[in-house]
């Protein structure tokens, strides 16, 4: 996929097309907010990465003008302001996503999962975990022998993230923002308690767990098992 | 000191009259008093000047024409019962004696004997009799042919006249006082409707967002200062407010990149290598940079609270619906560590509050009581609702708040004694509930619960 990045900060910016690349993306960078503008409006990109405070333009300004050119692009920015009110300021300009410093990069790479995927409106198919399938309509896992297990709406929420993002670290950060809504560290280990909960429904006794823990970085699911 | 007299809640425009009334009737009773004493005075100069006279005038017409003279000229004059005449042989016996009072009452002379024992004198003096009221002014002289003449004079006619002056002169200071009443209250309605418009102005100054002004357009020109003065104060204040948010982003762009470089490099480090050991500490790395940010965050958060720089977006919610989020949010961890966990929301309410901030506070409250409650315990979130506001209190049945940290515990990095090394926590989750609480003009307090345990609450405003 064709990614443009702008990013204001050399360090950070070699970091981030490390890891977008080593995702097998193609990304055009830019460290003015001007520059990348033009860029954006003249070629055409699956996603756009903004960081908020750049030289010659901030993100909000390139998102707003971008829009008022009838540039459809998701945006992602990529930012150090971590108020509610920034976070609704980008999104009001027309961004997609608000990523906040520091982040994991795997994160970073799930968000424009997320993006890519609204943007082609694919279907994700058949939902299948192993032996179970995952109705999401009645919040339900299912054997093909008939056997069930009901889930509650948040383990259901979560796993179809998981789901969604096979093989993707998915972070705790990534999970509370999609699944809870929350934007900060809630201290209890809410994440961790809800996997465990997951992983009794789901695992069989003696296989490895579908959904892996990942120290220091998040989940995985790994649709191998 | 002269206030302090009067009612606290008498408005000033009275309080002002009051003390004018008691200026103008001060200085009436000083003038009056003043005034009576200069004519005292003066009538009774004039009185012993009459009666030496009359009795130069009285002995001349005896030498000419005996008592008889004395009497007829007395009756003749216009004398009223405020004088007498009289004539006494050397012996003292009483040979004349004139007034045109009725007889019973007389002319007030004083008995003889004492009379004797005054001194004797040559040719006329005035003898002043004591004791009597009203004065009495009595003069003797001898005649040539050795007996007395005496003739008195009361001051009654002087006090009447004294008395009718005092009488034109309180009317007067009446008349004064009231005259003086009416620029009163004109210059002080005048001075005050400033005033109260001025406190309409700073009491929505007080509910307002920070942005109104005093105004005192048509107050007095001190009062126009003051609110001038009042006004560069809140510029600064505001002014500083906005430095201090844009250091506050400043800030935490400033800590948040270099964070972000860290991780991303820890982060391919700990993707590129095999060896357990040195994945365990680059994941440990992680967590500890993550741990980080999200207490400068905590740091900003609370110091944007203390300075009410801290920006809200505030938008319709159910607080049924946010208590709810919360306590499913913490559900599993507590039934994880064996603490039941309830919620008791009986009436629903929606307010205007900033989901992601007041969500923050209230776990942080729930994530204390899952800290320090005990197995087998139980924790409560309960919502209080009256016309005003609304109260979320986080009830827990661990240790609680010993006495006198129920205000301390607030402050920022300060940790109860509850705390220990095993808890972790920098002391700065209460602070956050405050600064969150504030922000959305409600208040924060811990109260003990009677069996024991703490019970945490945040009132919000109704209206907010």
């Amino acid at each position: 996929m064709r990614l443009l990045l702008a990013e204001d900060d050399p360090e950070l910016t070699r970091q981030v097309v490390a890891c977008l690349e080593k995702a097998g993306h193609e990304v055009a960078c830019y460290d003015r907010g001007d520059a990348a503008l033009a860029a954006a409006v003249q070629k055409a990109f699956d996603v756009v990465i903004l960081d908020v405070n750049m030289p010659g333009m901030n993100g909000f300004q390139v998102v707003e003008e971008m829009r008022a050119k009838e540039e459809i692009v998701p945006v992602i920015f990529l930012t150090a302001r971590d108020g509610v009110v920034d976070r609704v300021r980008g999104l009001t300009a027309g961004g997609d996503d608000y990523l906040t410093k520091p982040f994991a990069m795997e994160e970073l790479l799930a968000r424009i999962d997320v993006q890519l995927r609204r943007a082609q409106q694919s279907g994700t198919g058949q939902r299948r975990i192993g032996e179970w399938f995952l109705d999401t309509r009645q919040r339900r896992l299912r054997k093909s022998n008939g056997e069930g297990v009901d889930l509650q709406p948040r383990e259901c929420a979560l796993l179809e993230l998981l789901l969604d993002h096979p093989g993707r670290t998915l972070t705790k950060k990534f999970l509370l923002d999609k699944v809870w809504n929350i934007r900060f560290d809630p201290g209890t280990n809410v994440v961790d308690a809800m996997v465990c909960r997951l992983r009794r429904k789901l695992d069989v006794p003696g296989h490895t767990s579908s959904i892996q823990t990942v120290r220091g970085k998040g989940y995985v699911f790994k649709a191998s098992s | 000191m002269f206030s302090k007299l009067l009612p606290e809640r008498l408005p000033s425009t009275w309080r002002l009259a009051l003390l004018q009334c008691i200026t103008i009737a001060t200085s009436i009773a000083l003038c009056l008093t003043l005034a009576g004493m200069a004519l005292r005075s003066d009538l009774e100069t004039i009185s012993r000047r009459i009666l030496l006279d009359d009795l130069g005038e009285y002995s001349s017409v005896y030498e000419m024409a005996g008592l008889d003279g004395i009497a007829r000229m007395f009756v003749s004059g216009r004398h009223e019962n405020t004088e007498g005449v009289r004539v006494t042989s050397a012996d003292g016996t009483i040979v004349l004696c004139e007034s045109l009072s009725d007889p019973e009452k007389g002319f007030p002379w004083p008995a003889l004997t004492s009379l004797r024992k005054l001194p004797e004198m040559k040719g006329v003096k005035a003898i002043e009799h004591p004791g009597k009221q009203p004065h009495v002014l009595i003069g003797r002289v001898f005649l040539p042919d050795g007996k007395l003449l005496w003739y008195g004079r009361t001051n009654e006619s002087d006090r009447g006249y004294i008395q009718h002056i005092n009488l034109y002169l309180w009317y007067a200071g009446v008349a004064a006082a009231l005259i003086a009443l009416v620029p009163i209250f004109w210059y002080a309605g005048e001075v005050l409707q400033p005033v109260r418009s001025m406190i309409a102005s700073a009491l929505a100054l007080a509910r307002g967002s920070g942005r109104e002004r005093l105004a005192a357009s048509s107050a007095v020109p001190e009062l126009r200062e003051f609110a001038a003065a009042f006004n560069t104060v809140l510029d600064r204040n505001e002014e500083l407010t906005s430095e201090l948010q844009a250091a506050n982003d400043q800030l935490a762009h400033e800590l948040r990149t270099p964070l972000a470089r860290i991780r991303g490099n820890l982060e391919a480090f700990h993707d590129s290598v095999s060896e357990p050991a040195a994945r365990d500490a680059a994941a440990r790395g992680l967590d500890e940079i993550d741990r980080a940010s999200s207490l400068v965050q905590t740091i900003l958060t609370v110091r944007a609270g203390e300075h009410q720089a801290l920006a809200l977006h505030r938008e319709p919610l159910s607080i049924r619906e946010l208590l709810t989020d919360i306590v499913d949010l913490y559900t599993i961890s507590a039934e994880d560590s064996g603490v039941v966990m309830k919620l008791d929301v009986t009436e629903d309410r929606t307010l205007m509050i900033d989901q992601q901030r007041l969500t923050q506070a209230i776990a942080n409250l729930l994530d204390n009581a899952l800290t320090y409650t005990p197995q087998a315990g139980s924790i409560t979130v309960r919502c209080e609702l009256d016309e005003t506001q609304c109260i979320i209190h986080v009830e827990d049945t661990g240790p609680g708040v010993k006495p006198g940290e129920e205000e301390n515990i607030w402050m920022r990095f300060v940790r109860g004694s509850a705390a220990s090394a095993k808890s972790p926590g920098m002391g700065l989750g209460l602070s956050l509930v405050r600064a969150v609480a504030t922000a959305h003009g409600g208040a924060t307090g811990v109260n003990h619960r009677p069996g024991g345990g703490a019970d945490f609450w945040i009132s919000l405003p109704s209206e907010a």
